[in-house]
This record gives structure tokens, C-alpha cells and sequence, in this order.
């Protein structure tokens, strides 16, 4: 029986583009999708009126294994946010909190709303993820974690930030962001 | 090379408080998704880039450290991102293209 491969990963299938936060005016609902288009455009759908809430340059990537090929898609992941720590009571934080004393740094991956509130990304694919990033650095000195969004404790208060490109253009300091759900 | 030689050598100004430790290999780029993609641990970023987004994709990639070029000021939210992640955020007057020229005149190549 071959032995089971201690898969080294790298990114694979590379696509710049787009994630694009829109906002229903009528159900209030938000959805996020990823495009290679920069569109802005507001558009009507039966009742609800969808507005572009942010539009953030950033990729899309698979994991391929360079020891056994195997590739791993990673289309359901819209992108990683870091805690600000905006909630004391939230899971993210406490975890953060206590990761931050073994020198183990916490980032919150998200999947594509709404389909990712019910079709999460499984453990053991969020762990790949973990391990690349882990794999590409020297850990010694420090180590990625990453955990699921339904950690965060309340959405629509949540003012973590997305690792994307958003208000990157400006020579002007940022305002401070929003919460964007 | 270390970020500490590098400062004395390139005459790069230190904005946060760091753990010197060794540049290896240099990613210049104004973009997070390229560096997120594309860096390699131990690289040196340079960047007009001063948003605080860029200290977590630094520690996402495990940059040496982060060079802001141009004489950018860069916001105090993002120094004290970077001091609470001990990332080393360094300054320098001069454009990325002269700067990228100084570093590669002292051996820095990319990785």
C-alpha cells in the first residue's frame, strides 16, 4: 500500500478579478460573487434592487500538491479577513487572543455568501489551507491559523478587515471601514 | 543580509519596533493579491502602499520586511498594526524604481 502523501502546496490556477459585495435595498440581504469585471453597475431582480457595497480587487487560486499533483479547488473561497478585535465577546478574538501568546496568527476565511452560511468549507480543506501558508513560511518565528467564518460571533457588527485590495488607490489616510454584512 | 545591515546600507528609515531577521529575495508590488500570491518567506516588499491591510498580508507571507518608497506618511493605525505583529516597516525617500537600483547594486536580487 503506498503511503500517504505529506502534500507540499502551492498555488495553482491563478485568476486576478474582482469580489464584488452587493446590498438589496428591499430584503436587505447581501451577496458576494467573484467577477474579472469591475462593474458597479446597480441592477433590479423581481422587487429587490442590488447595490454594489464594495468592489475589491483580489484572486482566486487552487492548491496542487508538488509532491503527488493533486489539485484542490478553492472557488468557494471568497478571501481571508484578519480580526481588529472590534468584539471582545467574539469567538474570533478569544481565540486570537490566546493564539497571539504562541506567536500562531488567526485569519477568518469566507466563502461566498449566502451559499456559504449553508455550505461551509470542511475542516479538513480549511486545514490544506492552513498548511500552505505555514508551508511558505519560516515557522519558527510564527504560524498561520485559519477558522471558519461562523466563529464571528455577529456579522453585521464585525469590522474586521479583508485582506484585498480596497481603498488601496487613494494617497489619502482611510476612512475607518464599515461593517460590510 | 539582514533588515538591520539593510537599513545601514540603504539607509532605510525604521518606522516600528522589530526582531532584526534575514531579507531574502525582494517582491516589488502595489498590490495585495500579487504578494499574497506571488511572495516568498524572507522577501523584502516594496510599496507606495501604506493602508494597514499590508501588515497582515506581510504576516500572511512572512515578508522579512515592508519598504514604503516615495517619502510616503504612513497612518498610525497601520505602524501600530505592525508594532502589535512585531513587522518591520521601513522608510526611505526615495522612488521604489531608485530604491529597487540601490538594492540591487548590494547583491539583493529577486527570489
Amino acid at each position: 500500500m503506498m503511503p500517504e502523501c505529506q502534500h507540499r502546496w502551492k498555488m495553482t490556477n491563478i485568476q486576478f478579478g474582482f469580489t464584488v459585495f452587493e446590498k438589496c435595498s428591499h430584503c436587505q440581504t447581501v451577496r458576494t460573487y467573484f467577477s474579472t469585471q469591475d462593474t458597479w453597475d446597480e441592477y433590479r431582480e423581481g422587487p429587490c434592487l442590488w447595490t454594489i457595497v464594495e468592489n475589491a480587487q483580489t484572486f482566486k487560486f487552487d492548491l496542487q500538491c508538488t509532491s503527488c499533483n493533486h489539485v484542490e479547488s478553492f472557488a468557494d473561497l471568497l478571501g481571508l479577513l484578519y480580526c481588529t478585535g472590534c468584539l471582545p465577546d467574539c469567538q474570533v478574538e478569544m481565540i486570537r487572543k490566546e493564539c497571539a501568546t504562541r506567536k500562531t496568527w488567526i485569519l477568518v476565511a469566507f466563502g461566498f455568501l449566502p451559499e456559504a452560511k449553508s455550505q461551509p468549507i470542511p475542516e479538513r480543506r480549511l486545514r490544506m489551507l492552513t498548511d500552505h501558508f505555514n508551508q511558505r513560511r519560516d515557522t519558527s518565528r510564527s504560524t498561520i491559523e485559519i477558522v471558519w467564518f461562523d466563529q464571528i460571533k455577529n456579522l453585521s457588527l464585525c469590522r474586521g478587515e479583508f485582506i484585498h485590495d480596497v481603498g488601496m488607490l487613494s494617497l489619502e489616510t482611510p476612512e475607518e471601514r464599515k461593517p460590510l454584512f | 543580509m539582514t533588515t538591520k545591515d539593510l537599513i545601514e546600507s540603504a539607509g532605510l528609515t525604521p518606522l516600528t519596533q522589530f526582531e532584526p531577521r534575514d531579507v531574502d529575495g525582494v517582491i516589488v508590488s502595489d498590490m495585495l493579491s500579487d504578494v499574497m500570491a506571488g511572495a516568498k518567506s524572507g522577501n523584502l516588499w516594496i510599496t507606495v502602499q501604506t493602508h494597514k491591510n499590508i501588515v497582515p498580508a506581510a504576516n500572511l507571507v512572512d515578508a522579512s520586511a515592508i519598504v514604503i518608497t516615495g517619502g510616503k506618511k504612513v497612518p498610525q493605525d497601520t505602524l501600530d498594526l505592525a508594532n502589535q505583529h512585531s513587522i518591520a516597516i521601513l522608510w526611505t525617500p526615495l522612488s521604489s524604481f531608485e530604491l529597487v537600483g540601490k538594492l540591487y547594486a548590494l547583491g539583493l536580487v529577486a527570489k
